[in-house]
């Protein structure tokens, strides 16, 4: 040791004794040789009771088997060792100066352990100093909350939007069915058949209508009752939407009252007509009777078809105007069949 | 970079301090250690999980790593295979049954004083005194490719030693890499310059 340290030893003893942190050694047999204010202060244990004795006979609360086998790893190793707070909290059980805001049990310790060697480059004494990292652990543990809330508040709004999402879903559906027959609505309808125009148009494909009608139901209604004749166009529609010919390009839907339609992309006249026959086989094919009816002694439709080459000359409401004109013809010609037009 | 002259020397002067590092790792544990010859490779940061995955493997990796600073500063980083160190557990105090905590600080535990040992095994060959400070956790069960993100390494020149370590009865392996900048290069050949002055 030089001249100029020995000379400022008393300041160095003073710093080891009151500095902020606390300091502690041990020989090879564990016993303390030193012991600062700072332990002093927080362990209820003067240096007078402890110094001399062993640090386990002082300390049995201590993890002796572990802390033995550490301290004797530095004289072994002649190396620096480490305890951090975040693993191990505490080695000395100690109250910290947080008691009401702190949250945490006890004074949050990181330790470092030093070997001391003397002149022969021998470790005599293992030296400990024990910094408080309470304030830091209390803000670890609020910003490890907050980040957990935050995750929980992120999880919580994932939840919510699935919901919101099912809802729209839901409500959309809602708004574009029909409530009796669960087809298409009128809504859909419209909006599809100017989709559809507008996809005709730019593949130069043809388009086709079936307007359908149910016959003579305004009798059906007045002889069965509302209720048998819901059921009636509940069967229609399902009778209607179950057809196996029918493609997931074609769109049923319930165009009003008891008039249907189905728009049919890529279809000429013969194709939608085959459509049409079908529809009206499988109506009649249902068999319900209806005793009121002129044209059959079940429930039949009378279905127009007109199909069109769109074009941005000619506009959709043409389309529908030729399927109802043929519709008409097909009631005016017997009901029970089919007429099939294309708009040149 | 280092001559062929100062290589081989590194080399003899690895093996040397691995040899005394082993013995006092022994005794701290002890049981008798048995340590690989240490492989010495210069490696540049983007290649360093490509040679350790032809080590390692595939498995998950633990990783401490912990600064150093003799006239030369730096990086040792331990990595860990899947099984980590809790085999030796018992060896280091802990009782059987680890919790997340106390496999984490065994992990710390262990790797200081491997590195401890190691490092301090070569410095005393060159005379250096060196010092260390606290290890910190680098990875906790990640897999290599993602252990050395190239842009987080300021290193230009990576010191690969890689050692295995063995106990009688239980099988325990681990790795250990120094990380010199650049800049700490001329210094370590210069450290080693004097060890093979001093042999003369």
């Amino acid at each position: 040791m030089s001249d100029s340290q020995s000379e400022s030893m008393p300041i160095l003893d003073f710093l080891v004794d009151r500095m902020e942190v606390g300091i502690f050694g041990v020989d090879r047999e564990m016993r303390i040789v030193l012991w600062n204010h700072f332990m002093a202060m927080h362990s209820g244990r003067s240096p007078k009771e402890v110094i001399g004795r062993n640090l386990f006979e002082c300390f049995p609360e201590l993890p002796a088997k572990w802390l033995e086998k550490k301290i004797r790893s530095v004289f072994v190793l002649k190396n620096y060792s480490f305890t951090s707070w975040e693993q191990r909290p505490y080695l000395f059980r100690f109250f910290h100066n947080r008691p009401v805001t702190g949250g945490v049990e006890a004074m949050q310790q990181s330790c470092t352990f030093l070997p001391v060697k003397n002149a022969k480059e021998e470790v005599e004494h293992v030296c400990v100093t024990l910094f408080d990292y309470t304030d830091t652990a209390i803000f670890q543990r609020r910003l490890t909350d907050a980040i957990e809330q935050l995750h929980q508040e992120k999880l919580e709004q994932q939840r919510l939007i699935i919901q919101l999402q099912e809802a729209q879903e839901a409500l959309q559906k809602l708004a574009s069915s029909d409530g009796l027959t669960g087809l298409a609505n009128r809504r859909i309808f419209d909006r599809t058949l100017i989709t559809e125009w507008n996809r005709s148009i730019r593949y130069s494909q043809p388009l086709s209508l079936l307007m359908i009608d149910v016959d003579f139901f305004k009798r059906y209604n007045d002889h069965y009752g509302h209720q048998k004749g819901d059921a009636c166009l509940q069967f229609v529609a399902t009778a209607m939407s179950g057809e196996p010919q029918m493609r997931t390009m074609d769109l049923v839907a319930r165009y009003g009252g008891e008039e249907f339609a189905v728009i049919l992309p890529s279809t000429d006249q013969e194709g939608s007509a085959v459509v049409g026959e079908r529809i009206r086989i499988a109506i009649e094919s249902l068999d319900l009777p209806h005793t009121y009816s002129e044209a059959a002694k079940y429930v039949t439709v009378s279905i127009g078809s007109a199909t069109i080459m769109p074009a941005p000359s000619i506009n959709s409401a043409q389309l529908v105007a030729a399927a109802d004109a043929a519709l008409y013809r097909a009631k005016r010609e017997g009901r029970n069949r089919v007429v099939a037009t294309t708009v040149e | 970079m280092l001559t062929q002259d100062q290589k081989e020397a590194l080399q003899e002067i690895a093996n040397i301090g691995m040899g005394q590092a082993g013995a006092s790792i022994a005794e701290v544990l002890d049981h008798f250690v048995l340590l690989s010859i240490p492989r010495i490779l210069f490696l540049q940061p983007e290649d360093i999980a490509g040679a350790l995955l032809l080590t390692v493997g595939e498995e998950n990796v633990s990783a401490v790593r912990q600064a150093f600073h003799s006239s030369m500063r730096g990086e040792a980083i331990v990595i860990f295979g899947e099984q980590r160190c809790n085999d030796l557990a018992d060896l280091m105090g802990y009782e059987k049954d680890l919790d997340h905590a106390a496999e984490l600080e065994l992990l710390l535990d262990i790797s200081n004083i491997l590195v401890g040992a190691c490092l301090s095994g070569i410095a005393e060959q060159l005379r250096e005194n060196i010092g260390f400070s606290a290890p910190s956790l680098m990875a906790d069960h990640m897999s290599v490719q993602h252990l050395f993100s190239v842009k987080d390494i300021s290193w230009h020149n990576a010191l690969l030693v890689e050692v295995n370590f063995r106990l009688e009865q239980r099988s325990f392996a681990c790795h250990l890499v120094i990380l010199l900048a650049e800049t700490e290069i001329a210094a370590m050949a210069k450290a080693i310059d004097r060890f093979l002055d001093s042999m003369q």
